[in-house]
């Protein structure tokens, strides 16, 4: 108890540390493109409806994307790690394709698949599932040799070295991939929610900013930076319950 | 030992190769049933590698090895091998690592009956207060010791172990080794274990074997030592003394 209230103590000691330094640099600056968080908050209120409806969309997009990613890229990754013929096949296309910003692809995606939902979620997809499928790979490559010789020896099946010992090795490693690519999706969805969208908070921010309605463009931001810090929290305390024997898990 | 009946592990004119080096030719050796053996030797002389032959790890190039009547065609049922480095899994606590042995080889599936074999096997190792745990919050003779358990829980007739006590300080190395000859003697198991402790390889061994270069192994009984066996006995250092004089005779 005496731990949680000094967690969510210190959540809000940051909380309003980031307000104000935010006030003091509107202070310091004095120009109506930022607003103070005062009228930023009054903004948010003031239409709260609207604002979930496109944070909302947004955030069922990424969900959407990581559930297909992880369907595809932890399989894929097991498989990178476990089997050299699948490697030696697929290791260069994926070594291709991982330096290039994949941003890039979404004219790509547009034309093939529509400028509706799907074209926004594939490119989240493409996103997210490279930078899991490699860490789940890199999380079989480092399991010691040691362990699947006592796995051996206690003569245990394919499926049973993958559900005792192959599984839980590559867990901390899918979610220090899926931290890392949730960033940057949801860089890129801002992006993306600009082309035939309604509902979505990239979307949300640039139709403000076109109005020249700063308060809205700075709500939006802000929300965004929300959806970004409960994804991480929920990740975090997902891998909590997951991974109980790492130090992010203890 | 029983002299006349047929040997529990008989290896005759053994041959391997490891990294294009000859590491054994023409080796024979017989071991009897729920006789203890101490195997001694230069370091790179192959016993680690010896213990992974029998242990069904390893190959032979040439010649025969057979166990229980059985020729080794990779890990046998009724063999556990408790390696130098233990292979406990970090995500693992001592209650379901000590259990997996029982859900993979053993084929057992009542999660009750696996329970209460666990945690019968604990209390006995003096584990019961850890069961929980996980090996990075057990201290160095914990985590042998259930690293011991896991080795056990199978009720193995046959126990191979690769230095089983070298990374202990001196008191849970005594309780360690107390613990390893109460349980083959209760067990009746057959034991074979590498050691570099000339005061381990008196204690637990009824028989020492020492591996030369190429194979060559010269076996001597303790029994046969003019001093005693049991530490207890103030003339223990005696027959390491001899153990140490029949080593740098040959």
């Amino acid at each position: 108890m005496k731990k949680m209230r000094r967690f969510v103590g210190a959540q809000v000691f940051g909380f309003i540390s980031f307000l104000l330094l935010w006030q003091l640099i509107c202070l310091a600056l004095d120009i109506r493109v930022i607003p103070t968080p005062a009228e930023t908050i009054k903004q948010m209120l003031a239409e709260p409806r609207e604002l979930v409806l496109h944070a909302g969309a947004s955030v069922l997009r990424v969900m959407a994307a990581i559930a297909v990613s992880l369907a595809i890229a932890v399989p894929a990754g097991l498989l990178l790690g476990g089997n050299k013929w699948f490697r030696t096949l697929v290791s260069p296309f994926v070594y291709f394709i991982y330096p290039i910003p994949k941003v890039a692809f979404l004219p790509v995606f547009m034309l093939l698949f529509g400028l509706g939902n799907v074209s926004k979620i594939i490119l989240m997809i493409w996103i997210i599932m490279f930078q899991i499928m490699l860490s789940v790979r890199d999380g079989v490559d480092s399991i010691p040799g040691l362990y699947f010789q006592v796995m051996k020896g206690f003569r245990a099946s394919s499926w049973q070295t993958y559900r005792y010992l192959v599984l839980p090795a590559v867990l901390p490693h899918m979610f220090t991939g899926l931290r890392i690519s949730i960033g940057i999706s949801l860089a890129s969805l801002f992006f993306a929610e600009n082309y035939a969208t309604t509902y979505g908070i990239g979307y949300y921010i640039l139709s403000a900013w076109t109005k020249m309605n700063y308060p809205e463009m700075f709500g939006g931001i802000l929300t965004l930076g929300l959806v970004g810090l409960l994804l991480f929290k929920g990740l975090d305390a997902l891998q909590r319950k997951c991974t109980p024997w790492t130090a992010k898990g203890r | 030992m029983r002299v006349g009946m047929a040997p529990f592990v008989e290896l005759t004119e053994i041959g391997i190769r490891l990294g294009g080096k000859e590491i054994f030719a023409g080796m024979n050796a017989r071991l009897e049933r729920g006789v203890s053996y101490a195997l001694i030797g230069k370091s790179g002389v192959g016993k680690s590698t010896l213990l992974n032959l029998i242990a069904g790890y390893l190959t032979p190039g040439s010649g025969s090895l057979t166990v229980g009547g059985e020729p080794v065609n990779g890990p046998r049922r009724g063999t556990a091998f408790l390696q130098q480095e233990l292979g406990l899994f970090p995500w693992q606590t001592v209650a379901e690592a000590v259990g997996m042995p029982l859900r993979l080889a053993g084929g057992v599936t009542d999660k009750k009956e696996i329970a209460n074999k666990t945690a019968g096997l604990l209390a006995e190792l003096g584990l019961e207060g850890v069961a929980g745990s996980y090996p990075a919050q057990l201290s160095g003779g914990q985590r042998q010791r259930a690293a011991l358990a896991r080795t056990l829980i199978g009720e193995p007739d046959f126990l191979l172990m690769d230095e089983p006590t070298s990374s202990l300080d001196a008191v849970t190395k005594e309780s360690i080794q107390l613990l390893v000859q109460e349980q083959q003697r209760k067990r009746g198991a057959t034991l074979l274990f590498v050691t570099h402790d000339i005061e381990e390889a008196v204690l637990l061994g009824d028989v020492i074997f020492l591996l030369e270069a190429g194979g060559g192994l010269s076996s001597r009984k303790t029994a046969d030592f003019e001093g005693g066996t049991a530490r207890e006995d103030i003339r223990f250092y005696e027959s390491c003394i001899e153990l140490r004089q029949w080593m740098n005779a040959l």
